[in-house]
């Protein structure tokens, strides 16, 4: 009985907490991120970016003649359930549109949730290309594809390392990392690189010896090495490989923008490493220095990592489409998204152009020499 | 039974959750209605899991390894035929065909995480206590590296999505029902009779005659069995499944609410499953205007521990509470 009182005390409590908002008809918009458990170093950041976005936009004056935008974030958990609920519980708010996740297997419970109800999902950061072809048109994605970010490090290994004989290792347990060695190895193949070895490990592994070791005894001798992981890995295979002793150029894609592939080595080893990722570091473009010095003024650190600014990307997208469209009424806004042409976002101009659905974007080349980071070149998928 | 007390029960808890199921589906919106939902597959769970941990002393932590082969048989029969070439380009033939309606879905779904508990049993029911807890969970670490490495028929890490939404509160309800019943039903039985005797003394009870291996893979297949509805239900709901949906996480949330319940009694489970799902999303809006995520899960286990240190055999031990016994205790 006692028990019964205590819950029913505390639900009262945490109800009577909610802050009702007044004020001239809010724009409603969702924010779906896991801020809570393993994706939270990547979510967390991509919450403060779009949080950012929402209070320069206010002060600003807000969108439609002064309505101010209204951020409802809901914690999904690295959880898929608790995406789903969370998506029926903003959906029952009202919110005209919906952003978050950055992995597929959260956006997958959650998205088509927002689609069945015509109401706009825009995720900051996964990055499957199938997504809004599995989802529906209401799915819109703020990064590039998978396919695109391997096909420009595989066009740059070609193209500026003169790569001919490559090896592969795959982390196996993760979708990302699977599909990103696919598309390496299928452009690499139509532009006549040769595959030497396909080498795999799983997430967690701290020890690569066996990977090392065949890598070492591989024939012909490759000329590069493309290791598809995520951060962790990243830092621990970097450092064993330049420990045994072997220089030949690593590439990845963007699981490897982190500061773990130069902490981890350590500066000297740090070198020779190439990877395409999300355009904002160490780039002169206005918006991004304008972003850099916003964010480190609100939250006293430079952004984390590149998913602060798809964070920021995902409002400024909404934003930008609201106003093309006059109006925030789902539908009008759906139509709206899917014209968005050349619109300057933090992370590259991004352009809904092809039937995939995918943006076309320019992906960063970054290499790092001694520790140093330094964008090579930028890539654009049109040209090909 | 001496009275006709535990009868009425039903018929009330009959009545109650199809009036609920009615009002609530034509009235309330969609997240209430999933919150419901999933306290309704939290009792399943919470039921059969007390089925076998909580009666027969078995110490599984494998019940979500079979919700995922619950759930992934589930989904891919429901899958409509013509999707499955888009999803799932290279699946065999004779799986490409096959495609049936929820219902029957689900229960060769039941049916077949009761197979493969039968098939697990053999092997890792000589195990007790401590070593079984471990065989499970290894368990469920093979069953999950399998469903991520078999891309042909589950498609890997990414998983099966766009399933059909065939969860609704009538489905629910109806299996909360029949799971209550049945377990009801056992455990007032000689066959229950002798799941407590094989927790309580091993040794003894074989003396009786007692066959303990199969009274023990009985209460793991009946487990598996409603486990795997519990995950058929819990992928429609969701309308995704992958490999890490079911992980040792949940199986550690399903055993909190067996012992906070009370390792044996049925009315324990029920209310430990409720008030878990619900305490989690009350505490959200507290969550959100302060900004301090994580309230819920530090309530959920101060709970457990307080529980633990005050009344270890959980709120209602192994018995039903009297109200619903009737007075006479039998």
């Amino acid at each position: 009985m006692k028990k019964c009182l205590l819950v029913i005390t505390m639900v009262l409590m945490s109800i009577s907490l909610v802050t009702p908002c007044f004020s001239a008809e809010p724009i409603k918009i969702g924010a779906l991120y896991s801020l809570t458990g393993g994706m939270s170093s990547i979510d967390t950041p991509s919450l403060r970016g779009a949080q950012l976005a929402v209070k320069i936009i206010n002060k600003n004056g807000g969108l439609l003649g002064g309505r101010m935008i209204e951020l409802i974030s809901v914690d999904a958990k690295t959880d898929q359930k608790a995406s789903a609920i969370g998506a029926k519980k903003l959906l029952s708010k009202g919110v005209i549109a919906g952003i978050g996740h950055s992995d597929p297997s959260f956006v997958l419970p959650s998205a088509p949730l927002f689609q069945k109800k015509g109401i706009p999902f825009v995720t900051s950061g996964a990055t499957l290309p199938t997504l809004p072809k599995m989802i529906g048109d209401c799915m819109f994605m703020v990064p590039f594809g998978d396919d695109d970010q391997s096909f420009a490090i595989a066009d740059y290994s070609f193209k500026s390392l003169g790569v001919k004989n490559f090896v592969v290792w795959t982390d196996n347990s993760m979708d990302f990392t699977k599909t990103l060695s696919r598309f390496y190895k299928q452009r690499a193949k139509e532009l006549g690189m040769n595959l030497v070895l396909e080498d795999f490990f799983m997430m967690g592994d701290k020890d690569f010896s066996a990977q090392i070791a065949r890598l070492k005894n591989a024939s012909p001798k490759p000329d590069a090495v493309f290791i598809s992981s995520i951060p962790n890995e990243a830092g621990l295979t970097t450092k064993q490989i330049r420990e045994n002793g072997l220089t030949l150029p690593i590439v990845s894609g963007d699981g490897f923008d982190t500061e773990l592939i130069v902490s981890v080595p350590g500066k000297e080893l740090a070198n020779d490493v190439y990877f395409s990722t999300h355009t904002y570091r160490a780039d002169p473009r206005p918006e991004v220095v304008q972003f850099v010095n916003d964010y480190k003024e609100e939250y006293g650190v430079d952004p984390e990592n590149a998913f602060a600014p798809l964070g920021y990307d995902a409002i400024g997208l909404i934003a930008d489409a609201i106003k093309r469209a006059g109006s925030a009424e789902p539908k009008a806004l759906k139509e709206s998204l899917a014209k968005t042409m050349g619109f300057k976002a933090v992370t590259g101009e991004i352009s809904y152009t092809r039937p995939s659905g995918v943006p076309v974007k320019g992906v960063s080349i970054i290499s790092v020499k001694k520790g140093i980071y330094n964008v090579e070149e930028i890539w654009f998928p049109n040209t090909k | 039974m001496n009275t006709n007390r535990p009868r009425y029960c039903l018929a009330i808890l009959i009545v109650l959750m199809a009036a609920v199921a009615f009002l609530m589906e034509s009235q309330v919106n969609d997240y209430l209605l999933a919150i419901v939902c999933f306290a309704g597959i939290n009792i399943i769970l919470a039921v059969s899991l007390n089925l076998t941990n909580g009666f027969t002393g078995l110490f599984s932590l494998g019940h979500p390894a079979f919700m995922a082969i619950g759930g992934y048989t589930t989904a891919l029969l429901t899958f409509s035929i013509e999707k499955k070439p888009l999803f799932l380009p290279d699946l065999p033939q004779w799986m490409v065909s096959l495609h049936l309606p929820f219902l029957p879905a689900l229960l060769v779904g039941g049916c077949f995480a009761a197979l493969v508990a039968l098939i697990i049993g053999v092997s890792v029911l000589r195990l007790k206590g401590h070593y079984l807890a471990v065989a499970t969970m290894g368990f469920l670490i093979i069953i999950q590296v399998l469903l991520n490495n078999a891309d042909s028929i589950t498609r890997g890490p990414l998983g099966l999505n766009g399933l059909e939404n065939f969860t609704n509160l009538y489905w629910v309800a109806a299996w909360v029902i029949v799971t209550i019943y049945t377990c009801w039903k056992i455990k007032f039985s000689s066959l229950g009779r002798s799941l407590l005797a094989i927790r309580e003394d091993e040794m003894a009870a074989s003396s009786l005659g007692i066959n303990p291996f199969y009274v023990r893979s009985f209460a793991l297949i009946v487990g598996a069995f409603f486990a795997g509805i519990a995950g058929g239900l819990w992928a429609h709901l969701i309308t995704a499944v992958t490999p890490s949906s079911f992980s040792l996480i949940m199986s550690f949330g399903i055993v909190v609410m067996v012992v906070v319940g009370g390792t044996g009694s049925i009315t324990g489970s029920i209310l430990a499953a409720v008030f878990f799902t619900l305490i989690i999303e009350c505490f959200k809006p507290l969550e959100e205007s302060f900004g301090i995520y994580g309230i819920g899960e530090i309530v959920t286990s101060l709970v457990l521990i307080s529980i633990l240190i005050f009344k270890p055999s959980g709120i209602f031990g192994t018995n039903e509470p009297d109200f619903v016994l009737g007075k006479h205790k039998p």
